[in-house]
């Protein structure tokens, strides 16, 4: 019973498998997925999400798995945060991921809520956004009728706004081994040292050759509505030496919208949106080096 | 000398102890981490119903119409009060008296309460809160203090005059001649925020019917005796017909020193009406939304010194956001006004202070009471007349420091237990202050140090001739079981755990397992609050006095059967024997038991009034506080000079606050206070909107410091400067560490970036702007 709030009376399906999730799905048209619930329910206490019927669906293994192929890692989407964490190839393999993980909620939060949850909820601020990004992931998603993969940068259509149609499912994520091959760093600013929401975080993704940049990817959070990949500034990187980076990456104020809010003003977030992507840049090409070795 | 002055006064000058001193467990320890201990939301009754707030979404506005009718028709709504219902005094204000218990005509602030419905269940309840119908006619509402101080065309209280709800002086010599006589002068505004108490359990209480017309109350609040006056006064009923009963409290930190009473009153106005058990529990946003706040501070100071760094004059004005009622604001302006000149001896000193109302949540008791805003200033101060003079700011503070013998600052001669000079001294040499100090002044990278210094000192007991008295029961059963009631609560601090349960074992000389104390009760007399770091001192008074007296009369028919002088006798460990032939012993059950036989009576109450002085308001100049409790905070940060992160490395407490009971337990209060002080140091602030409404009442918006946030704390260094009428000589603990944790922090920050920020919280943006102030131009 909960004391503080209402939630209207609603239907709990669990389905047992992934076809019966989709096609419950499809037939109840306004049904809402849930699997760790740690922004669904908050949505559905304040009123920002109504729904009469959730589908439960963080117990199908079909999308609670984690697969290491030839060339690509699949993540289920019902993968929790701690799970990958814990995973000790992804931690090897794939490391910024767990670092981005490590700084997302709190340890509670981050045994319940999954990596399909944080991008579905299309938060500006989804901490799982940026590595992501930057690992060219794609997307699967199915519905009854048939699955369809995209890239990650084609999802997010604003805040908590999605591609996904009523009928389809986030089921994996798919990360392409090749976008592993590169030096990477996580850096995200909050407001405490633990259980924050970031004020900016920003993903890079770098390889160089002979001191100059060949290959980068930057994806940053809460400076727009959505999470976005600095395409004008990546290009701006490409070719250039690696001590010229600082005065590259001025040129991504030119494509960040920050806001001001009770977070931090559209000015701090735009001057440590520089300072951590040159940050992040410099101990990327780090890694890279090191890997190199 | 009376009797209870001289019991005092024995144990005072005790000499060795069995017990106190000692870092017992806290007897409710392992309930607490097991989670059987009881709290609030643990007791139901069958057949209760459940309350909810109904609060106002105008921050000023006359409250045209409360339409009932369709919430109502709600299934399961049992009855919706408003303020026309009470049958008593709709009045709840503290200091004075301006507040409802519930809206009426009117409301002053954004979530002030203005209905309570009573329904079957939590849903109907939540439902009818949500559609019922208030119409308002919105007025002009006034959110800046600065602003409000000046305006007499909106009143938030018409019938003042004034939205200067109180003000506050001290006058001491002459600032202009002292002023003259100064080398520097330094002058600085500051600026202290709104701070949330954020207790892990929120307000609530659950009210039930008794026989004999009589109400039992089961609450949260920091003084039953106070919770028990105010719900008589709304239920129109003699505190006779009121018992207030309290379970464990998830804290308190003032906000339920003065909610707590409210949301008992309200739970048992709706059981008074509807006849039936009431839960009445706020929920987060409801708690934010309605209780009191640690009040919004502008403070303009002027400090004058000699090059030797000797204050010469200080001149001080200091306003405080009472929001829409004056609750304990008086009294947080007076404490404030009266520690204005720090720890430190001032010839000339004029302190002004203005209560003033706005149109926003209202604020009041929070640790500190309104010490940590002024000595922010303070502390700031002199680091600032240290930097000017090219001065160690250790030894500004050393030169001006109080010692025994002096007065304050309204000519309060101290003549014992300050031992603040001797506390400083120590952990300066601790923490390798002077070391630390020149070494950080050196820091070239991205990521600096820097070490700060604040002191502290804080009033104990209630201020002026404001009565304050101490009580409690102790009574022995038959099987030598000893039972003690007193009204200090358990919020966490674990007075009655660890202190009080020491007391009596110390006295009586008996184990542990042998005390059982009733905390937090209207069955027990009058003990004042819980509040004011007293639990522990003033508080616990009345249990010393109460188990020294039984212990009189048991020592005594102890000597007739052992034949010997009563002063020989030593009570240890369940025994009581003579220590000049321990072979004259007797079992302590067996004394007891002989005291049933032979007409002894074994239980006392332990009364003791506090004597106190005068102050006079017309001169500025009296009696402030009984005694004070001191503190000192090093602090050590590292400044990321790129981001403005600013990260507590190291922090190093000192105390001088009488007698340590318990070391272990004060740790805990230490640690506690300085992870709030961290908070309010850099990133906790209840946040407005244009119409007076909080912007982050929830744990999304509203921070407070992690785990992760916490320095290493190193143990504390303790002088105990005896106090004479504390228990053992103890001062309290509770709120010192937090108060001056923020100076401390901000010292430090000053020291690691080179510049000051005199405004509360320091931010990474408000740190990293301040770094790059001036940067831009050079480039």
């Amino acid at each position: 019973m909960a004391l503080f709030y209402q939630i209207p009376k609603l239907n709990y399906h669990k389905p047992k498998n992934l076809n019966e999730a989709l096609k419950l799905l499809k037939e109840l048209g306004d049904a809402k997925p849930i699997a760790g619930g740690t922004d669904l329910m908050v949505d559905m206490k304040i009123g920002r999400v109504k729904t009469r019927n959730l589908i439960d669906i963080s117990d199908l293994r079909e999308i609670r798995k984690i697969e290491f192929h030839k060339d690509s890692i699949i993540i289920g989407a019902a993968v929790t945060l701690q799970e990958i964490i814990n995973n000790e190839r992804i931690r090897r393999e794939i490391p910024i991921l767990v670092e981005a993980a490590e700084n997302l909620g709190s340890w509670q939060i981050r045994n319940v809520a999954t990596i399909g949850g944080n991008i579905c909820n299309a938060s500006p601020a989804a901490d799982m956004a940026p590595p992501l990004l930057i690992l060219n992931s794609k997307l699967k998603l199915s519905s009854i009728n048939g699955d369809r993969v995209i890239p990650l940068e084609k999802f997010f259509k604003g805040p908590r706004q999605t591609e996904l149609m009523v009928d389809e499912l986030l089921t994996e994520i798919i990360v392409p081994r090749e976008s592993c091959n590169a030096g990477m760093k996580f850096i995200k600013i909050g407001r405490r040292r633990a259980h924050t929401l970031s004020i900016v975080a920003v993903a890079v993704a770098v390889r160089t050759m002979e001191d100059k940049i060949e290959y980068v990817r930057i994806a940053l959070n809460s400076i727009a509505p959505t999470p976005i990949r600095a395409y004008k500034t990546e290009e701006e990187l490409i070719g250039s030496r690696v001590n010229e980076v600082e005065g590259k990456v001025k040129k991504l104020i030119e494509e960040i919208k920050p806001i001001s809010d009770v977070r931090s003003s559209a000015e701090y977030r735009r001057e440590m949106a520089v300072k951590i992507t040159i940050d992040a840049l410099k101990m990327s090409i780090e890694n890279w080096r090191c890997k190199e070795k | 000398m009376s009797e209870t002055s001289k019991l005092l006064e024995k144990w005072l000058k005790a000499e060795e102890f069995i017990i106190v001193g000692k870092s017992i467990d806290r007897v409710d320890a392992i309930d607490k981490v097991t989670g059987k201990a009881k709290f609030m939301e643990d007791y139901t009754i069958p057949g209760m119903l459940y309350a909810k707030i109904v609060m106002s979404n105008e921050a000023h506005a006359k409250i045209r119409m409360i339409n009932l009718e369709h919430a109502l028709k709600i299934p399961g709504v049992v009855r919706i009060i408003t303020a026309k219902d009470i049958p008593g005094e709709n009045q709840a204000g503290y200091a004075l008296p301006d507040q409802p218990l519930l809206a009426e005509g009117k409301v002053r602030y954004h979530g002030e309460p203005i209905a309570i419905i009573v329904a079957e269940n939590p849903e109907a309840a939540v439902i009818a809160a949500s559609e019922l119908n208030i119409e308002y006619d919105p007025l002009p509402t006034l959110l800046d203090p600065l602003e409000s101080m000046n305006r007499r065309d909106i009143l938030i209280h018409e019938e003042t005059g004034s939205n200067i709800a109180f003000t506050t002086k001290v006058r001491r010599g002459d600032v202009s001649k002292g002023f003259q006589k100064s080398d520097v002068i330094v002058e600085n505004e500051y600026k202290t925020q709104h701070q949330e108490h954020l207790y892990l359990e929120t307000e609530g209480a659950l009210a039930i019917p008794e026989i004999g017309g009589t109400y039992t109350v089961m609450s949260c609040a920091q003084y039953p005796h106070l919770a028990q006056a105010i719900t008589a006064r709304i239920l129109g009923l003699p505190t006779n017909k009121i018992r207030i009963i309290q379970p464990y409290i998830g804290g308190g930190f003032g906000g339920k020193d003065d909610t707590g009473p409210l949301v008992a009153a309200q739970a048992a106005l709706a059981s008074h009406l509807t006849g039936k058990p009431v839960l009445l529990i706020y929920s987060r946003e409801e708690s934010f939304r309605i209780h009191c706040k640690r009040e919004q501070s502008i403070i303009r100071y002027k400090s004058g010194a000699t090059a030797n760094g000797i204050l010469t004059a200080i001149d001080v004005k200091i306003i405080m956001d009472a929001g829409a009622y004056a609750n304990r604001g008086p009294f947080i302006l007076w404490r404030a006004t009266m520690h204005a000149s720090g720890p430190y001896y001032v010839e000339n000193a004029k302190v002004d202070g203005y209560c003033v109302y706005t149109n926003k949540v209202y604020q009041g008791s929070f640790r500190g009471f309104g010490n940590p805003d002024i000595q922010f200033a303070v502390e700031s101060q002199m680091d600032e007349i240290a930097k000017e003079l090219g001065l160690d700011p250790l030894d500004v503070r050393l030169k001006n420091i109080l010692k025994p013998g002096m007065t304050t600052m309204t000519g309060q001669l101290l003549d014992e237990s300050v031992g603040v000079g001797k506390a400083l001294m120590m952990l300066a040499e601790k923490a390798d202050w002077r070391k630390k100090r020149k070494m950080y002044e050196n820091e070239k990278g991205r990521y600096r140090k820097g070490i700060g210094l604040a002191c502290g000192w804080h009033g104990i007991s209630t201020s002026r001739g404001v009565p304050d008295w101490s009580n409690a029961i102790v009574k022995v059963s038959k099987d030598g079981g000893v039972e003690v009631y007193t009204g200090i609560t358990e919020i966490g601090q674990g007075t009655p755990t660890t202190a009080h349960v020491q007391i009596v074992s110390e006295i009586l000389g008996i184990p542990l397992e042998y005390i059982t104390i009733h905390f937090g009760t209207t069955d027990a007399p009058d003990t004042g609050a819980t509040h004011a770091s007293r639990g522990a001192s003033i508080g616990a008074i009345g249990v010393l006095i109460a188990a020294a007296k039984v212990r009189e009369r048991l020592a005594t028919l102890a000597s007739e059967i052992l034949q010997c002088n009563p002063e020989e006798l030593k009570f240890e460990n369940g025994k009581i024997y003579s220590k000049n032939d321990p072979e004259k012993s007797l079992k302590w059950k067996d004394l007891v038991n002989e005291a049933f036989n032979r007409g002894v009576e074994l239980s006392s109450t332990g009364y003791f009034y506090l004597p106190k002085g005068k102050f006079d308001h017309e001169i500025g100049q009296g009696y402030a506080y009984p005694a004070y409790s001191y503190i000192i905070n090093i602090a050590e940060v590292e400044v990321d000079m790129e981001t403005g992160i600013v990260k507590v490395t190291r922090m190093w407490p000192a105390i001088a606050s009488g007698r340590i009971i318990n070391p272990k337990a004060v740790e805990g209060q230490i640690e506690g206070a300085i992870a709030q002080g961290i908070g309010l140091a850099l990133m906790e602030k209840v946040e407005f909107d244009n119409k007076g409404a909080i912007i982050n009442p929830n744990l999304t918006d509203y921070i407070v410091p992690t785990a992760m946030d916490m320095p290493k704390v190193e143990k504390p260094i303790f002088v105990e400067d005896l106090f004479r009428y504390g228990p053992f000589g103890a001062k309290g603990v509770g709120e010192m560490a937090l108060i001056p944790t923020p100076a401390a922090i901000a010292n430090a920050v000053a020291h690691a970036i080179g510049k000051r920020i005199f405004e509360l919280p320091l931010t990474p943006e408000k740190v990293y702007f301040k770094i790059m102030e001036g940067r831009i131009c050079q480039k």
